[in-house]
């Protein structure tokens, strides 16, 4: 094991001086070393560093063939989860570190992160990819649901995006390893924020800022829905496109119903009728033929009364009424 | 995502109920009577739609059993009483823990504003306390506008103004819809 050991640490430290293309050509004579790892059989414990490479191996694969960032994020997530699991961390933590640090050397021209140091990127990988697999749990809940979301799990989420932002928005690579060795001490539960360069970490700026953050997001969520609001920027304008929008909303609740209660001298509306009507005067196109498909898309026109009940899923308790107010003709 | 349609056929099924309940009572109402029960209907149906997990909901709801003359209507539509008394507490324990949370907030931000002092340029200070001035009061006609949106914080007052927006489209749209087809039928 022992040379194999010193190969590899002689091709990490060449790697470090060399340029772009002799990375990549490192990068195919040490595939071929791994293929050859992989091959031999490694059953015995004591041969830990083809065991250490036996898993990360297709990660370090795929690394090397690939040296972009997305992958260097999104390719080791699956794999982590198996090799937490099936590893007995030996004493060559060295050996994980290099080939760990070898592997993101190699996309380091192109990857955003690899801007930190390189020991805090080991801790990074390991402490980044359960992370952002459990991130984009959060955050497709959070598109599906945004108002139904648990809080600490958004809180959770937004942060390590605010903490992938800052990470990329950061340029001194002191100020933000200090702030990193120091937060990444924490644990998942708790709430990670990075401090900005040049801004104030105490408490009450961070929970303002966490605040300010979330406040922004749901903001941008109003925006989409209010039509005309993705032009304006400024908090200002589009909240008074909002109060506008819903103004507008609720003034037409109330002419609608002035305008029902004119159409009826008593409060009951025959839909049997109206539906047996439709079919026929809904061809002329007076009609806003918009209304109807928007509101039902899945009733047909000519729907008779039985295809009707059967999309409304009356239950049996339903039904009676249903009757009483065809009866009230 | 909730889907649109199936908020739109709740809200007329209850709607609905609530039309035969009402006419149902009275016999003969005036243009304005009839007005302020279909519109009266219409909200409770749109607020039950919702099954008490917005705030806005929960004070339409709170806000319409509030007068004895609505009461009545309103459990009709919710069904039993007991979801009813649910709504309540929650609404009365949220109005009360919100406020209550509000009056400590503005305490500490007085007791943090003196500490704090600002160190930039006068226009950018002058500039920037001119945008705060204008969206606080944006957010507070935003408030009046929802229901129940005294007693929330900013963040939950956007949440709500969101599913506000979403269910008073899909009530207009019905009723639209509804005015549109019976006007058809009548001239007919």
């Amino acid at each position: 094991m022992e040379p194999k050991a010193r190969t590899t640490e002689t091709r990490s430290n060449g790697t470090t001086s060399d340029g772009d293309e002799a990375v990549a050509l490192e990068s195919l004579q040490f595939t071929d070393e791994i293929h050859r790892l992989i091959s031999a059989p490694s059953t015995d414990n004591a041969s830990s560093f083809t065991a250490l490479l036996e898993l990360p191996a297709p990660q370090a694969v795929e690394l090397l063939h690939s040296p972009e960032s997305a992958k260097l994020i999104a390719a080791p997530a699956p794999n982590v989860e198996d090799i937490k699991g099936s590893f007995h961390f030996p004493s060559n933590t060295g050996l994980i570190e290099r080939a760990a640090r070898f592997s993101v050397f190699a996309g380091d021209s192109n990857n955003n992160n690899n801007k930190t140091g390189s020991a805090e990127t080991t801790s990074n990988n390991s402490s980044q990819n359960p992370q952002k697999e459990v991130k984009s749990e959060p955050a497709e809940t959070e598109s599906c649901q945004p108002l139904v979301s648990d809080p600490t799990v958004e809180k959770r989420s937004i942060k390590r995006k605010d903490r992938e932002k800052k990470v990329k928005g950061s340029t001194k690579k002191s100020k933000t390893a200090a702030n990193e060795s120091s937060e990444d001490a924490e644990k998942l539960p708790y709430v990670h924020v990075r401090a900005r360069r040049g801004q104030a970490t105490d408490s009450h700026s961070l929970a303002e800022r966490a605040r300010r953050e979330k406040i922004n997001a749901r903001m941008k969520l109003l925006q989409e829905l209010v039509p005309g609001c993705n032009k304006i920027s400024g908090t200002a304008l589009v909240l008074d496109e909002i109060i506008n929008h819903v103004q507008s909303l609720q003034r037409q609740v109330e002419f609608l119903s002035m305008r029902l209660a004119a159409v009826n001298p008593r409060i009951d509306f025959n839909l049997d009728s109206i539906f047996t009507a439709e079919s026929g005067s809904l061809m002329d196109g007076n009609f806003p033929s918009m209304v109807m498909p928007l509101m039902w898309p899945e009733v047909q026109v000519n729907g008779n009364r039985q295809q009707y009940q059967q999309q409304w899923h009356f239950d049996a308790i339903q039904q009676p009424i249903w009757q009483h107010c065809t009866r009230i003709k | 995502m909730r889907s649109p349609g199936s908020l739109k056929q709740e809200f007329l099924k209850k709607w609905i109920m609530g039309f035969q309940r009402c006419s149902s009572s009275k016999k003969s109402m005036s243009v304005l009577d009839r007005k302020k029960a279909i519109k009266l209907s219409a909200d409770i149906a749109m607020a039950s739609a919702r099954k008490g997990t917005t705030c806005w909901s929960r004070a339409l709801i709170a806000s319409a059993s509030k007068d004895g003359s609505d009461k009545h209507l309103v459990e009709q539509i919710l069904g039993p009483e007991s979801e009813r008394l649910i709504l309540m507490k929650k609404f009365s324990t949220g109005a009360l823990v919100c406020s209550k949370r509000i009056r400590s907030k503005k305490i500490l931000k007085r007791s943090c504003g003196i500490r704090r002092t600002r160190k930039c340029a006068p226009q950018a200070a002058l500039a920037s306390s001119i945008a705060k001035r204008l969206v606080r009061k944006r957010t507070q006609v935003l408030k009046s506008l929802i229901p129940g949106g005294e007693f929330m914080n900013e963040v939950s007052l956007i949440e709500e103004t969101l599913d506000y927006i979403i269910s008073l489209r899909a009530q207009v749209d019905v009723m639209r819809s509804l005015a549109i087809a019976s006007e058809l039928v009548n001239h007919n």
